[in-house]
């Protein structure tokens, strides 16, 4: 039995960990659950374009022939080509050149698609993909706090994070089996989001306790290198790293011309020599030349981590193996550890199971963060009443008003910044800048908003806004689809028609919060931050009133605002 | 009966945060030179490293509350850290001389 003093302890660490680090938490595993639909999004958001089909595989010889003359540095760099025919893809090929820039300083890519006109001859475009999803990543990495603040702040984030868990866990031992699976639905509403707070919480331990080590060890990857390097290996560190980026690297040419292999051979060589390898694209270097080679990234599904840094390169000219190390059953057991961990964070195993898995406990780590603040906001006001009503002292109101403006603030510009992929397209000169400035104007007006009303009243206000801005993504792909003259798309597939569905539920679902937030504000308990009446215009019901469908409903809402 | 735990909060805390990236640095250094291939093992190591470094710190710093007090909390870590970190330039001097 742990004793009392060390419990009563540790739900002071437990209170101070999550307070200081539940806003940063909610917004990076909101962003994180939709990461976990990167490519949908990402397809979502691409324009029409030529398209993968435009040139057939087997043309695909000359096109790649036709690219490496017009573009040396392509030929030497790489050039993509596409297998799958998704939206994100913009043609058969394509590819990264440098941005003009001073010699040895840091500088921009800039991106090139080329096809095959009707004429056989080469038609080849710079455009810039949509980085919408990029976008969202960088949200959940770094809250949108710029580098490299950005990930050592996360860095600190994530460690005060895995000490939340810890002491998490100790203050719920002792009454583990009494309360884990008593989730008390009734008139002890605070009761009952303590019960629901731990269940949710324990039920996803082993997927937070993941997170937590490889959050940390992921933000602070840099400094942690560079420590390994000075304390640990005293210099090793960068030879063995050498050598093992030598896998990715691609022989040098040699100057003979060399015929090259289709590449549907080289796909049927690949197959025979690598059977459960399965390839996402390939990547060709030094086209003509007899040592020409190509690297084709792509999973080996069985294992954690299935689809990252794992591929192999063959030859151009003979479609033999070159370098086969770094695949999941190719690579040595530390490598095997670390992308296990890897895989675990990003979620990467099993397919779409584990995709939707994540992307619900996602949303339920954005809910317990929230819920969290809550109980602590709710327990001050308990504490502070003592029989009578009071007034809500200056720090409540304060953490009440920066939780709804931080969480909503998120949800609403992550909403309206996708929108904008859209509307904003071929409307503005640099669209992936725009996305930046259309979420922080929404997040920060948002945060802005919630203090300037308080906690209750924006919290519906801003609700409100979370479902008008969620609508609109499925609303702008009806309309796309309804006007052409609106010179937008609506994609077809299944994937983007998903991103629109989950999109159109969730916003049902704000929808539904708002509701019930707006009975919260109005007939619950005066004294509390969730209250739109003075304290004593009126006698309060000793406890908030019950929720429309139920308590249990609850515990399947990533966020929800009215306790 | 031991008496009650003091809280100590920022002393422990530091001593978690800073002993405890110690703690994390030279156990995983130890790893890496006496682990499965040593110190030549492929270059999967260093990438594998930084994932139980967070895991040695985060449970250094969650744990650190249950020292006595802030001062046995230094005095613990401090001397596991003089410990490891005394075993790791040993073993950078004998395989690096």
């Amino acid at each position: 039995m742990i004793r009392a003093d060390i419990v009563k302890l540790y739900k002071t660490v437990h209170t101070w960990t999550g307070i200081t680090c539940g806003f940063a938490l909610f917004i990076a595993f909101y962003a994180g659950a939709l990461t976990m639909f990167k490519e949908p999004i990402s397809r979502w958001a691409s324009p029409p374009a030529v398209g993968v089909a435009a040139v057939s595989l087997d043309d695909a010889p000359r096109l790649l022939e036709l690219v490496a003359a017009a573009h040396p540095e392509a030929r030497e760099e790489g050039i993509k080509l596409h297998l799958r025919g998704n939206e994100n893809e913009p043609a058969r090929v394509t590819w990264e050149e440098d941005a003009p820039h001073q010699e040895g300083q840091a500088h921009e890519h800039v991106h090139w698609w080329a096809t095959l006109k009707p004429d056989g001859t080469l038609l080849a475009k710079q455009e810039e993909p949509s980085e919408l999803a990029d976008f969202i990543n960088h949200i959940h990495m770094r809250v949108g706090i710029p580098e490299p603040w950005g990930s050592y702040f996360m860095g600190v984030v994530s460690l005060l994070y895995g000490v939340a868990l810890i002491s998490g866990v100790i203050v719920l031992l002792p009454s583990l089996i009494k309360d884990l699976f008593a989730l008390r639905v009734g008139k002890n509403l605070k009761r009952m989001w303590l019960d629901a707070h731990n269940v949710v919480g324990v039920a996803a331990l082993p997927f937070h306790i993941a997170m937590a080590i490889t959050s940390t060890a992921l933000s602070f990857s840099g400094p942690l290198w560079s420590v390994q390097e000075s304390v640990i290996f005293g210099g090793k560190q960068e030879i063995l790293n050498d050598l093992d980026n030598e896998p990715f690297r691609a022989p040098k040419p040699i100057g003979e011309a060399g015929v090259m292999m289709p590449p549907a051979q080289l796909l049927q060589k690949l197959k025979v020599q690598a059977s459960d390898f399965e390839p996402r694209f390939m990547i060709f270097r030094n086209i003509g030349d007899k040592a020409a080679s190509v690297r084709v990234p792509g999973a080996e599904r069985g294992y954690v981590g299935d689809t990252h840094l794992g591929g192999v390169m063959l030859s151009a000219v003979t479609g033999e193996l070159l370098k086969d190390s770094t695949r999941p059953s190719r690579q040595d057991p530390d490598r095997r550890a670390s992308e296990t961990f890897y895989g675990l964070h990003a979620g990467q195993y099993e397919g779409a199971t584990i995709t939707w898995a994540y992307f619900f406990l996602g949303l339920s780590g954005a809910w317990l963060f929230y819920g969290g603040n809550l109980l602590w906001i709710e327990t001050r006001r308990k504490n502070a009443r003592k029989g009578g009503e009071v007034e809500q002292s200056r720090s409540t109101r304060l953490l009440g008003s920066a939780t709804v403006g931080v969480c909503l603030g998120c949800v609403a510009g992550i909403s309206l910044t996708i929108v904008a992929a859209k509307w904003l397209h071929g409307r503005v000169a640099d669209l992936n800048h725009w996305h930046e400035l259309v979420y922080y104007a929404v997040f920060l007006g948002s945060v802005a908003w919630a203090f300037a009303w308080g906690a209750a009243r924006s919290a519906v206000q801003l609700l409100w806004l979370c479902c008008a801005a969620t609508l609109a993504i499925p609303l702008t792909t009806l309309l796309a689809a309804l006007f052409p003259a609106l010179d937008m798309w609506a994609h077809g597939s299944a994937a983007t028609i998903g991103v629109d569905a989950v999109a159109f539920i969730g916003a049902l679902c704000f929808a539904w919060m708002a509701i019930a937030t707006t009975r919260r504000i109005r007939n619950g308990p005066a004294d509390s931050i969730w209250s739109i009446q003075k304290a004593g215009d009126r006698a309060a019901p000793r406890e908030p009133m019950a929720l429309p469908g139920g308590g249990s409903v609850t515990l399947t809402v990533p966020i929800r605002l009215n306790r | 009966m031991p008496g009650d735990i003091r809280p100590d909060w920022w002393s422990k805390a530091s001593a978690g945060a800073i002993l405890g990236f110690g703690l994390a640095l030279s156990l995983v250094g130890l790893y890496a030179y006496l682990g499965p291939g040593g110190i030549n093992a492929p270059g999967g190591r260093y990438s594998l490293m930084r994932y139980l470094e967070a895991f040695v710190w985060i449970a250094v710093v969650g744990f650190c509350f249950l020292f006595r007090s802030g001062r046995a909390a230094w005095a613990w870590l401090g001397a596991a850290n003089l410990l490891a970190f005394a075993a790791l330039f040993a073993c950078r001097f004998y395989f690096f001389a």
